[in-house]
């Protein structure tokens, strides 16, 4: 019997981990402890090293896989035969599985006396039943040994409003409930993918801006052509530092800039003391597609630093994030952000604010447009820019002037040079 | 009446014997025969092994979460080694190598990290409370131990740790102030690792050191480095000098770092930077030790060999013999829990523990009571 390794709880009452790297391939032979993958799980990396020497037989996981507590994600044929350590850990497991067939046991039981049985729960669970009324014998614990867990007592008030919706409901005729999906795999085959790490994250706190903050989108466009000239005069000058000089550096200091001239963009809405934030630094948030997802890291402090320092910035805190090696402390507190879609393509689109900011500025494609100067059609280059504001801060006419700003420096590369630190 | 300055009787003292770049203050460095210098790098490099094997048992699933003590040795062992088997350890729970001086089983902190109370037990030969979870809750124990031992007077002494987060609470306070009041023959180490989980340290006060503090207790008070097995050594063995002759409690403060995360389901990467890691990984006690151990042409590298075989040897029986202990069934009854707090089960104990064997029974049968 090759020995077949199990996702351990790697921390206190962990269901799951991604799988971030698999370390070894079938047919290899590994010694104990070597590394054997690298799993995420909701609270650290780590990394899961081999209990048994051997051969590597199969490779269950791959990377990017949610594996859930319990699940086999290797087999080793074992080097001498077998010996005693896995078998202790079976012991374990049969503890384990015995503690699961209990959870559902008590259930009969239960629904019929509504007493009795102790229940176990946290004191502060028992309080959040008796706040909402709920007799805790009725509710089914999803917890190790029937625990029940806050989100249990929610999810049975939960259905049952659902249930006695839906009574009413069918009794007039309505059959479906507004949360529910209908059965995709009546018209085909389907596949549910969990949203898991930062997939959920970004759902979570879009779906938090989206509902909180009114958004409106306003768009204008620069001419950048004198601009790009300007880049690329500089452009030289500046590899002597390593650094590259991007037009994100510029609209980074543009956007800067006329954050201190027009501060309601700087700003956060506090809905609980009807107050608005005005924050004296200027922290701008740059959004990064990587591998894993969107993250949007901070630069610190940009109304301070160079174009040339923030060149050298920009690179270095893309590169990072890339490598998933962005610190937490990195993503925080961001007072603007600046999403830059132009290498891709688009010509106008409407970002939802990074919560709690006021503001998000999406720059897109610059492309060559005819345009009209003196009177005579030449080309340009002509870059779209697009601002989603909180609508409960300030307003369009403001949004206008304060887009306005950050055009006309783009277009007037002269207002760089004081910045530029060459 | 004019206004003049008070003047406190008591200042507080920074000690360092052996810095980080292994320079040794002769004049402050305690005597010690090559044998105990010996013993002291065994169960330091004891402690960091087993430390370190408990971290790939975790990752494997064959261990609970549990809290690593690898950076934290010197103090432990310093003080372990300062006093006598028949006077009192009091650990948090990141006193591994003192323990394993103190001569707990390793097979203990296995089982106790797995969840099992039998690790908790203390072997009948050691005079030390168990792993205190709780924080600060084990300055209350100690402080009524010293109390005791003064009606006894029975000249023992109490050594008592804590970390910084503990030196936060409120149950730190009432323990210094009623050893100082009441003369408990107390040594308070405060083994300052600069975060409380995630909260460092200059969010938690605003005072310079913690030491300090002991002159507002009326004690004498002593900032160490922590990572020097001698310092911390020898500021002990002055404190159970005192506490011995019945001259009272003394603050400690042992200035470490936690090199590692707070317990296995902790990533401190989202509080501290790599940096701040890598210079204190450059003051790491054992490695320091080491080399004043080879500079005194006290270790070669045969002796070391020699001792990591013994320590692998050691650890590799420990790990069996404790994945067979739990596979017994009996040690794995939950009603054990309820067996182990008091020396006899008081009625309050006694009645929750009749109802979870009441509740187990019933599991194991659901019928049963169902139909009755």
């Amino acid at each position: 019997m090759p020995f077949e390794f199990k996702l351990p709880d790697l921390g206190e009452g962990i269901h799951e981990a991604e799988v971030l790297n698999v370390k070894v391939q079938e047919g290899q032979s590994i010694v104990e402890d070597q590394p054997l993958f690298e799993v995420e799980t909701d609270k650290a990396v780590v990394e899961i090293p081999s209990p048994v020497a051997g051969k590597v037989i199969k490779v269950s996981v791959h990377n990017g896989q949610i594996v859930t507590v319990g699940s086999v994600m290797i087999s080793i044929e074992q080097a001498g035969g077998s010996k005693k350590e896995p078998e202790s850990i079976s012991v374990k497991e049969s503890i384990a599985e015995t503690k699961s067939q209990n959870q559902t046991a008590p259930q009969g039981f239960i629904n019929k006396t509504n007493e009795a049985a102790p229940v176990i729960a946290t004191p502060a669970t028992r309080q959040l039943a008796r706040e909402l009324k709920v007799d805790l014998h009725l509710v089914k614990g999803s917890g190790a040994g029937g625990k029940i867990s806050k989100e249990d007592v929610l999810a049975y008030v939960e259905n049952q409003k659902q249930s006695s919706q839906a009574s009413t409901q069918s009794a007039i005729g309505a059959t479906k409930l507004e949360s529910s999906l209908p059965d995709f795999s009546k018209f085909g085959q389907v596949e549910r993918i969990p949203v898991r790490s930062l997939r959920r994250k970004t759902a979570q706190l879009m779906e938090l801006s989206w509902s909180k903050i009114p958004h409106v989108t306003h768009c204008d466009e620069a001419d950048v052509t004198q601009l790009e000239h300007f880049r690329k005069k500089h452009a030289e000058s500046v590899k002597k530092y390593d650094a590259k000089l991007t037009m994100t550096a510029f609209i980074m200091k543009a956007a800067a800039v006329t954050l201190q001239k027009y501060p309601e963009f700087n700003t956060s809405f506090d809905e609980r003391s009807e107050e608005i934030v005005f924050k004296h630094y200027y922290n701008i948030g740059m959004a990064v597609a990587t591998d894993r997802g969107l993250i949007v890291p901070v630069i610190q402090s940009v109304d301070q630093k160079s174009i040339l320092d923030l060149a050298l910035e920009i690179n270095k805190v893309a590169e990072k994030a890339r490598a998933a090696k962005t610190e937490l402390r990195e993503l925080q507190g961001a007072t603007f952000t600046i999403t830059n879609i132009g290498s891709i393509g688009g010509t106008s689109a409407s970002p939802i604010i990074h919560y709690p900011e006021a503001a998000i500025l999406a720059v897109m494609k610059t492309k060559e447009k005819p345009v009209l100067r003196n009177g005579k059609i030449e080309s340009g280059s002509i870059m779209p820019l697009c601002m989603a504001f909180d609508h409960r801060i300030t307003d369009g006419a403001q949004a206008a002037y304060f887009i306005r700003a950050i055009v006309r420096m783009l277009e007037e590369p002269a207002s760089f040079e004081k910045y530029l630190g060459i | 009446m004019p206004r003049t300055p008070i003047q406190l009787t008591d200042k507080i003292d920074y000690l360092s014997i052996l810095d980080e770049h292994n320079k040794v203050d002769t004049s402050l460095e305690p005597k010690l025969s090559r044998q105990d210098l010996e013993t002291l790098y065994r169960y330091m490099l004891y402690g960091r092994r087993l430390d370190e094997r408990m971290l790939i048992l975790q990752r494997q699933g064959r261990l609970s979460t549990f809290a690593q003590c690898t950076g934290h040795e010197a103090i432990s062992l310093g003080v372990a080694f300062a006093i006598e088997k028949s006077d009192w350890f009091i650990p948090y729970y990141r006193e591994l190598a003192g323990m394993l001086y103190r001569g707990w089983p390793p097979e203990k902190f296995l089982l106790y990290w797995n969840g099992y109370e039998e690790g908790a037990s203390v072997p009948e030969n050691i005079n030390d409370l168990p792993f205190c979870v709780p924080i600060s809750s084990q300055l209350l124990h100690a402080v009524g131990i010293g109390m005791a031992i003064n009606i006894k007077d029975d000249k023992k002494v109490v050594c008592v740790f804590f970390g910084d987060g503990a030196a936060s609470e409120g149950d730190c306070h009432e323990a210094m102030n009623f050893a100082s009041v009441f003369n408990a023959p107390v040594i308070f180490i405060c083994v300052n690792n600069q975060y409380a989980i995630s909260v460092p340290l200059s969010k938690q006060m605003k005072a310079q050191t913690i030491a300090q503090r002991a002159i507002a207790y009326g004690m004498p008070g002593i900032r160490v480095d922590g990572n020097d097995i001698l310092a911390v050594y020898s500021s002990v063995k002055e404190a159970v000098s005192r506490a011995r002759d019945g001259r009272g409690p003394t603050l400690i403060e042992a200035v470490t770092y936690r090199l590692t995360p707070h317990t296995t389901a902790d990533d401190p990467k989202r509080y501290r930077s790599e940096e701040e890691v890598s210079i204190w990984q450059k003051r790491d006690p054992l490695v320091r030790f080491k080399q004043y151990l080879y500079d005194n042409k006290i270790l070669s590298k045969s002796i070391e060999e020699e001792l990591e075989e013994d320590i692998a040897t050691i650890i590799k029986e420990s790990v069996e013999n404790e994945e067979a202990i739990i596979k017994k069934p009996e040690i794995n009854d939950p009603l054990h829990m309820f067996d182990y707090v008091y020396s006899e089960i008081p009625p309050c104990i006694q009645r929750q523990k009749e109802e979870l064997a009441q509740y187990l029974d019933y599991k194991k049968n659901p019928r049963k009571r169902g139909e009755s």
